[in-house]
C-alpha cells in the first residue's frame, strides 16, 4: 500500500495578466494512491500556491478537472499516480488544459462556449408528447430505455470533442451531437423534424469522420460513436 | 473600503439565483414556466449548473404515489418525524411528502431518465428509515435512476432552466447580500474569470448556495461546498438555524471521502475492526450493519479510540474495513457495480477479494438559513426578509430537524424549490425594480478582500486548513464535549486571526484560485465558529448531534437553535419553536407526532 513513486510534472502554465504562456516543471513525490487533482493539491500545498487547476466532485461525477495528460484526454480526479506511470509507461507527464476551450489561466479553461455547443443541442424535451391519461408518468419499458441510456450518463466533460478531430472545425462535437440523438430515441419527444434539422445540419453528425476517438476516452465508458453512428443511419 | 477594488458593473433582473443546482433551478425553472419573460439570473461557482453538487447523489428521491396501495404519505410523514429525532417542523413535513409524487411527475414529463418496472412505470426501492405502517416494515418509496439519481435530476432542471431563457453565469460568487429599507435588492458577485465584481440588483434573491462539509478532514462534499451561503447570510446580520447538526455517513471511502452507499450493507457487506471483528454486533445486535447512520457512525469512531481502528499508509487516514468479499459474483457485478468501480478506481483496492478501508464522511448540514415553509428567510425566526428566499441544503425550513433520512434531501431541494418558485412568483406581482445601489454597497467583501490581496504572510494556507479540518473532525465531529467544544473554539479564533493574513502567491485578480480559495477558506472558519456554538449550548443528544456529557435526548431542548453572527465569535444564540402542527390537528395518529421515542 505504501508505494511511493518520484513523478515529473511537466504544465503548461499561463498567466492572464502578462498574456505570457510558459511550461514549468515540478518535481513531486506522491503515494501511488493519490489521484492527480491530489498531486496538484500537493503542489499548491508544498510548491506553488499560483498553479491553478479545475475540479468539484472529484469522483467522475461533474467533468470539472478534464486535462491532457501526454495528449490523453482524460478527468485528473480518475488518474490514480500508480496508474499513470504503468499506463503511459514513465514517470514524467506533461500536463496541459483540454484544447476545446480557451485558457482562463494554467489548466483552467472557460468552458462557457463549449457548453453553448450542448445547448444549442437542445439537451430538453422541446415538445413532449400528451402525458397519459391516468395523469402520472409515461410509461417507458426498461427494454426501451436500455436503447439510449448509457448516452444519458454524459456528463460533459468535453475530453471526446477534445481528441476528435473534426469538433475542431465545424462539427458541434460528439457530446453535443449525443445530446440531441438521445432526444430522438427519447419516445416522449415529438419534435422530430427540427432535431433531424439540427442532426444533419451544417454542424451536424456527418462532420463526424468516425474516427472513433470519442469511445476511446469517454471516461464514463460511453460509446458515443454507436450513438453517432444511430444518427448517421437515421436508426431512433 | 478596499483600495482599488470597485463595482465594474450593474446588472438589472427580476430575479437572482444564487447557486444553480438541484433548489435553485428548481424555483428558476418554476418561474420560468409560470410567469414567461421573466428575467432570471442564475450563479454558479462551477463551470456549468450540471456540474453541480447535486449531481453527485446516488440513491434517490423519496416521495409516495397517492394511488400506492400500501404506503402512504402518513407514513412517509411519520419516517420523517421519527428519523429527526422529533426536532423537524410538521408543517414542512406535511408539505413536502404530500407534493413529492407530484414533483416526480413532473421531473418525468420534463425528461429525467427514471429506471423502471417491468410495467414500464418509475422504479422504486428501499432506504434506510423508510417504513410502511408506522414502523412495521420497509418501504419502496425512493424512485431512482440507476445509481445517479441526482445526475438526472440536476440535468432535468438545467434543461428546463434553459428552455426558459434563464441567464447562467458560472465560475463566479455571491459575495455580499445587498438591502435597501430592510428588502433583499441583489448581490454583489465576484467574477472568477476576469476578477471582477459585479452588482446584480434584482426584485426577489433566492439563495441557493448548497452545504459546507469542506471543514472537516474527511467529507464526501465538492471542492467548492464551503458554507457560502450561511457566510452571506450572518454577514448580512441574519440568523442560521440548527446548524450544530452535521450528518456523517458511516463509510465514506478512505482518502476521497466519496460515499461507500448504504446499498452495500443492504447487500449484506459487514463492518470489520482490525481484528477482522464484525463489531456492529456489539453495538446493535439485531440491527448490526444496517443500523441508523448516526448509530454506526459512532460504533466505527469508538473501534478507532480503544485502538481497533486502522491506520492507511498511503491517505494518512484512520479507517476500518468493509468487508464485500462474501458476496456472489452477481452482487459484484450487476447490482452494487458502480460503488465498486469507485473502490478500484479511486482507492485501488478490489472488494471482491481486498477488504475496502472505509471512515466516517461528513455528508450533509441539517440546518441552514431559517425559513418558513414557503422558503422565505425569516429574520428572527419569524418576520420575513422582502425579497429574500432560500431553498435546497444552505436552507433550513426545517425538514430534517436534526438528522435526515436518506433520499429525502433530493425531495427536500426539489419540493422547496419549487413552493420557493410559487412564492416568488406571488412576490414580483407587486415588487418594485431596486432604485439603485445602497450607498455602503461593498463594505463587507472590499474589506475582505483587501485584506487577503495585501497580505505579507504568515502560516500558510494549506497549514490553516489543514488544521482547521483535523480540528473539526475531532473536537467538533461525531462525538462532541464541553471540553473539546471551547478547546475548538479557542483554536478557531486563532485560525480566524491567521486567516486574514495568509500569504497570497499572486495579486492577480483574474482567476486567481489562491485568492478565491482563502475567501472561502474563511467563510468555512466563520460557519464552523456558529457550528461549535450551536453544538456547545445544545445540552443534550439528538439526532446527529451527540454530547458525550449529555448522551440522552431531553426535552428541554424541544427547539431549534438561532444563532446570529454579525462579527466574527460575536454570538448571540436564540430558539425557533418546533412546528407541532400534526399533532396538534388531533387527527388520527396524531399521537406519533409527539415527541416519541426514537428507536429502531
Amino acid at each position: 500500500m505504501s508505494d511511493q513513486y518520484r513523478i515529473t510534472l511537466e504544465i503548461s502554465r499561463y498567466d492572464p495578466e502578462t498574456d505570457l504562456s510558459w511550461v514549468q516543471t515540478y518535481h513531486v513525490e506522491a503515494g501511488g494512491i493519490l489521484r492527480f487533482v491530489d498531486v496538484f493539491r500537493k503542489i499548491n500545498d508544498e510548491q506553488d500556491p499560483t498553479l491553478a487547476w479545475s475540479s468539484s466532485c472529484e469522483h467522475a461525477q461533474c467533468g470539472s478537472c478534464a486535462i491532457m495528460v501526454n495528449g490523453k484526454p482524460l478527468l485528473a480526479c480518475e488518474l490514480l499516480v500508480r496508474e499513470a506511470v504503468e499506463h503511459f509507461n514513465t514517470n514524467t507527464f506533461r500536463v496541459k488544459p483540454i484544447t476545446i476551450a480557451p485558457v482562463l489561466r494554467d489548466l483552467v479553461v472557460d468552458l462557457e462556449k463549449a457548453y453553448d455547443r450542448v445547448h444549442a443541442a437542445k439537451p430538453y424535451l422541446m415538445r413532449p408528447t400528451a402525458p397519459p391519461e391516468e395523469g402520472d408518468e409515461y410509461r417507458i419499458s426498461p427494454e426501451v430505455l436500455e436503447t439510449y441510456v448509457e448516452a444519458t450518463q454524459c456528463i460533459n466533460c468535453f475530453c471526446c470533442a477534445t481528441a476528435c478531430i473534426s469538433s475542431h472545425h465545424h462539427f458541434m462535437g460528439p457530446n453535443a451531437a449525443m445530446a440531441n440523438i438521445v432526444r430522438l430515441m427519447d419516445p416522449r419527444e415529438t419534435a422530430r423534424e427540427e432535431r433531424m434539422d439540427l442532426l444533419y445540419g451544417e454542424s451536424g453528425v456527418y462532420r463526424c469522420h468516425t474516427a472513433r476517438a470519442c469511445s476511446f476516452v469517454c471516461p464514463k465508458e460511453i460509446d458515443v460513436s454507436h450513438f453517432l453512428a444511430l444518427g448517421k443511419e437515421g436508426k431512433f | 473600503m478596499g483600495e482599488g477594488l470597485t463595482i465594474d458593473s450593474t446588472l438589472t433582473c427580476d430575479v437572482l439565483v444564487i447557486g444553480a443546482g438541484g433548489a435553485g433551478l428548481r424555483a428558476a425553472a418554476y418561474i420560468g414556466e409560470q410567469r414567461p419573460g421573466t428575467k432570471i439570473v442564475a450563479l454558479t461557482k462551477v463551470a456549468s449548473p450540471q456540474k453541480s453538487h447535486t449531481t453527485t447523489a446516488q440513491g434517490g428521491m423519496a416521495a409516495v404515489d397517492p394511488k400506492d396501495p400500501a404506503d402512504s404519505p402518513t407514513f412517509h410523514m411519520f419516517d420523517t418525524w421519527k428519523g429527526s429525532d422529533c426536532s423537524a417542523d410538521q408543517d414542512v413535513i406535511k408539505k413536502v411528502c404530500e407534493l413529492g409524487w407530484e414533483e416526480v411527475v413532473w421531473l418525468e414529463r420534463r425528461g429525467m431518465h427514471f429506471s423502471r418496472t417491468e410495467e414500464k412505470r418509475i422504479a422504486k426501492r428501499p432506504f434506510g428509515g423508510h417504513m410502511l405502517n408506522f414502523g412495521e416494515t420497509k418501504a419502496f418509496r425512493a424512485c431512482y435512476e440507476a445509481s445517479r439519481t441526482g445526475k438526472g435530476i440536476m440535468d432535468t432542471v438545467w434543461n428546463e432552466s434553459l428552455k426558459y431563457g434563464v441567464s447562467f453565469i458560472g465560475q463566479c460568487a455571491a459575495t455580499e447580500l445587498l438591502f435597501k429599507n430592510g428588502a433583499c435588492i441583489g448581490a454583489i458577485v465576484f467574477r472568477f474569470p476576469e476578477g471582477t465584481f459585479s452588482a446584480i440588483l434584482a426584485k426577489a434573491t433566492i439563495v441557493a448556495t448548497g452545504g459546507n462539509a469542506k471543514m472537516y478532514l474527511v467529507t464526501s462534499n465538492c471542492r467548492g461546498n464551503t458554507g457560502d451561503g450561511l457566510a452571506l447570510a450572518l454577514n448580512a446580520g441574519l440568523p442560521v438555524l440548527d446548524l450544530e447538526a452535521v450528518q456523517f455517513h458511516p463509510t465514506g471511502m478512505v482518502g476521497p471521502g466519496i460515499l461507500a452507499s448504504e446499498a452495500l450493507r443492504g447487500e449484506g457487506a459487514i463492518l470489520r475492526n482490525k481484528e477482522e471483528e464484525p463489531f456492529m454486533e456489539r453495538y446493535a445486535p439485531t440491527a448490526k450493519d444496517l443500523a441508523p447512520r448516526d448509530l454506526i457512525s459512532r460504533a466505527i469512531i469508538q473501534e478507532m479510540r480503544e485502538g481497533r481502528g486502522l491506520f492507511h499508509e498511503g491517505h494518512k487516514a484512520h479507517h476500518v474495513w468493509l468487508d464485500l468479499r462474501h458476496l456472489p459474483k452477481e452482487v459484484h457485478e450487476k447490482k452494487i457495480q458502480e460503488v465498486s468501480s469507485f473502490f478500484k478506481r479511486f482507492v485501488g483496492v478490489d472488494p471482491e477479494t481486498d477488504l475496502c478501508p472505509v471512515t466516517p464522511t461528513a455528508h450533509y448540514q441539517m440546518g441552514g438559513i431559517p425559513t418558513n415553509e414557503f422558503g422565505e428567510v425569516q429574520r428572527d425566526g419569524q418576520a420575513v426578509v422582502p425579497g429574500l428566499f432560500a431553498c435546497g441544503e444552505v436552507a433550513a425550513a426545517s425538514l430534517h430537524g436534526l438528522n435526515r433520512l436518506g433520499t429525502n434531501s433530493l425531495l427536500e431541494l426539489i419540493t422547496m424549490g419549487r413552493v420557493v418558485g410559487e412564492r416568488v412568483v406571488e412576490y414580483l406581482k407587486d415588487a418594485k425594480e431596486p432604485d439603485g445601489l445602497p450607498s455602503d454597497a461593498g463594505h463587507i467583501i472590499f474589506d475582505q478582500f483587501a485584506a487577503y490581496l495585501g497580505s505579507q504572510g504568515g502560516e500558510s494556507f494549506a497549514h490553516i486548513r489543514d488544521t482547521l479540518r483535523n480540528l473539526m473532525m475531532e473536537k467538533v465531529g461525531i462525538f462532541r464535549t464541553e471540553k473539546s467544544l471551547l478547546e475548538a473554539m479557542e483554536k478557531l479564533r486563532e485560525l480566524r486571526e491567521k486567516a486574514q493574513h495568509m500569504p497570497i502567491g499572486t495579486a492577480s485578480l483574474r482567476a486567481n484560485q489562491n485568492l478565491w480559495q482563502i475567501w472561502e477558506l474563511n467563510n468555512l472558519i466563520t460557519v464552523s465558529m456558529v457550528i461549535a456554538q450551536g453544538a456547545l449550548a445544545r445540552k443534550e443528544s439528538r439526532g446527529a448531534h451527540f454530547r458525550e456529557d449529555y448522551p440522552e435526548r431531553s426535552d428541554e431542548f424541544n427547539y431549534h437553535t438561532l444563532a446570529y453572527m454579525p462579527e466574527f465569535d460575536k454570538v448571540t444564540l436564540g430558539e425557533r419553536p418546533i412546528d407541532m402542527s400534526i399533532f396538534e390537528a388531533k387527527g388520527e395518529h396524531c399521537e406519533l407526532f409527539d415527541y416519541i421515542e426514537r428507536k429502531y
